[in-house]
C-alpha cells in the first residue's frame, strides 16, 4: 500500500512538472495567464440609462462606465505629465438645456508589476462621471465623447474615443 | 513517498514561478475591428495582422527610413552586421517607461558585441519636443526615431500594443517578436540570444 502510495505521488509529480498549462507563443514569448481571453475591440463601455431630473435646476447627471477587465485607464488627472488622462467633451446643447462643468472621481493607485514604487492614478472596474445640467421640462438628449488610454499590467494601448448619448428627462 | 512530496511540491512552486514571469496580458492577437464608435484608433485589424506581427519572426526585417529627433534620417541599413533590437514605444506607455532604462543599460553593456538599440516612437504626433523631454527623463540615448505609416504597417500591421520589440540578428533575421514588458532578466536573455545568432 505504501508503495502503491509513492508511485502514486511520483506520476502525480510528473503531471505536475510536465503538464503544465504554459505555452511558448508563435511570438517566442510565454502567454501565461491570457485566460484564453483575446483583446476586446474597446476597453470601456457606456451603461446607457435615462434619467430623471428636476427641471430648470441645476443638477448632475451621472454617467456611469464600465471598464473591462483586466483593462485600467487613465484617471482625469494621472500623476505623469506624458500620460493621456481621462476626458470627456459635451458638444454644445440646444432645445433647453444648459451644459455646466463635469466632475470625474478620484482614482485610485496603481504601479506596474515591475516598478512597484512609481504610481499612476487610474480607474477600473467602474466610474461615475457628474455632468452637472439646468433643462427645460421634456425629453432631452446630450452628446458627448469620452477620451481615455487603457492599459493591463504590462502593455498599453493607443488612446480612444467612445461617443455617450445622455438621455435624460427633465419635470 | 517522502520523495515523491517533495518533487510535487518543487514541480508546483516551479509552474507557479513560471506562470508569475510570464507577460500575462499582452499577446499578439488581433484588435477585432472595433465598433465604429470606437474611433482614433490607427488601423483596425483582423486575424491577418496577428499573422503580420508574429509573422515577421524568422524573415528579414522589413526596411526602413525614418527620422530621428534632430531631423536626421536613419535607416534598417545603417544597422547592417549588428544585432539589433527595434524597440516601439510611446510617452504615455507606462510599461515602455520601465523598460526603456533597462534597454539603455543592456545597450551600454552589450555595445562591445556590436549591440544596437533604436526606439522607434509610435505617439509622434506629440511633437519632438516632447518625445525628446520623455526620451530624457530616462536616460535613454540609443536613437529615437519618429514612425510613419509604412513602417507601422510593416511591424505592427496594425497590432497597436506597446511595447513591441523585436529582435534583428547580424544577418537581418527577426530572431523573435515580443509584445509588452517583461522582466529585466528575460529582456537581457533576448539580448544574448539576439547577439549569439547570425554568426
Amino acid at each position: 500500500m505504501t508503495r502503491c502510495a509513492g508511485v502514486f505521488v511520483a506520476a502525480l509529480a510528473l503531471i505536475v512538472a510536465f503538464g503544465a498549462p504554459m505555452a511558448r507563443g508563435q511570438s517566442g514569448i510565454q502567454l501565461g495567464d491570457m485566460n484564453g481571453a483575446a483583446r476586446p475591440s474597446s476597453f470601456v463601455r457606456f451603461a446607457a440609462e435615462s434619467q430623471t431630473v428636476t427641471a430648470r435646476r441645476l443638477v448632475d447627471l451621472e454617467l456611469r462606465f464600465q471598464i473591462d477587465p483586466p483593462y485600467h485607464i487613465n484617471s482625469h488627472t494621472p500623476r505623469s505629465q506624458f500620460l493621456i488622462p481621462t476626458t470627456l467633451t459635451v458638444q454644445p446643447a440646444s432645445g433647453g438645456v444648459e451644459i455646466g462643468e463635469a466632475t470625474f472621481p478620484a482614482g485610485h493607485a496603481y504601479s506596474f508589476p515591475f516598478d512597484p514604487g512609481n504610481k499612476v492614478d487610474v480607474y477600473s472596474g467602474s466610474f461615475i462621471v457628474k455632468l452637472r445640467v439646468k433643462a427645460t421640462p421634456g425629453e432631452h438628449t446630450v452628446n458627448a465623447t469620452l477620451r481615455y488610454q487603457a492599459c493591463d499590467n504590462a502593455s498599453c494601448y493607443p488612446p480612444k474615443t467612445l461617443p455617450v448619448q445622455i438621455l435624460f428627462t427633465a419635470k | 513517498m517522502v520523495v515523491g512530496v517533495a518533487l510535487v511540491v518543487w514541480a508546483g512552486w516551479r509552474n507557479w514561478r513560471a506562470a508569475h514571469r510570464a507577460i500575462p496580458i499582452a499577446m499578439i492577437q488581433p484588435m477585432q475591428a472595433p465598433a465604429a464608435q470606437q474611433g482614433e484608433a490607427k488601423g483596425a485589424t483582423t486575424n491577418d495582422a496577428a499573422a503580420g506581427v508574429s509573422g515577421l519572426r524568422g524573415k528579414q526585417a522589413p526596411a526602413f527610413s525614418l527620422v530621428d529627433l534632430d531631423g536626421k534620417r536613419v535607416s534598417l541599413g545603417d544597422f547592417k552586421g549588428h544585432p539589433l533590437l527595434i524597440n516601439y514605444w510611446a510617452t504615455y506607455c507606462g510599461p515602455c517607461q520601465v523598460e526603456m532604462p533597462w534597454i539603455e543599460d543592456l545597450s551600454r553593456k552589450y555595445a562591445a558585441t556590436g549591440f544596437e538599440v533604436v526606439g522607434i516612437t509610435y505617439d509622434a504626433e506629440v511633437g519632438k519636443a516632447t518625445i525628446a523631454r520623455a526620451a530624457k527623463g530616462l536616460g535613454v540615448t540609443y536613437p529615437i526615431l519618429l514612425s510613419d505609416a509604412a513602417t507601422e504597417k510593416a511591424y505592427l500591421n496594425g497590432i497597436e500594443v506597446l511595447p513591441m520589440s523585436f529582435y534583428v540578428d547580424r544577418v537581418g533575421k527577426i530572431i523573435e517578436v515580443s509584445p509588452g514588458q517583461g522582466s529585466k532578466e528575460d529582456l537581457e536573455a533576448m539580448v544574448k540570444e539576439t547577439v549569439a545568432a547570425g554568426n
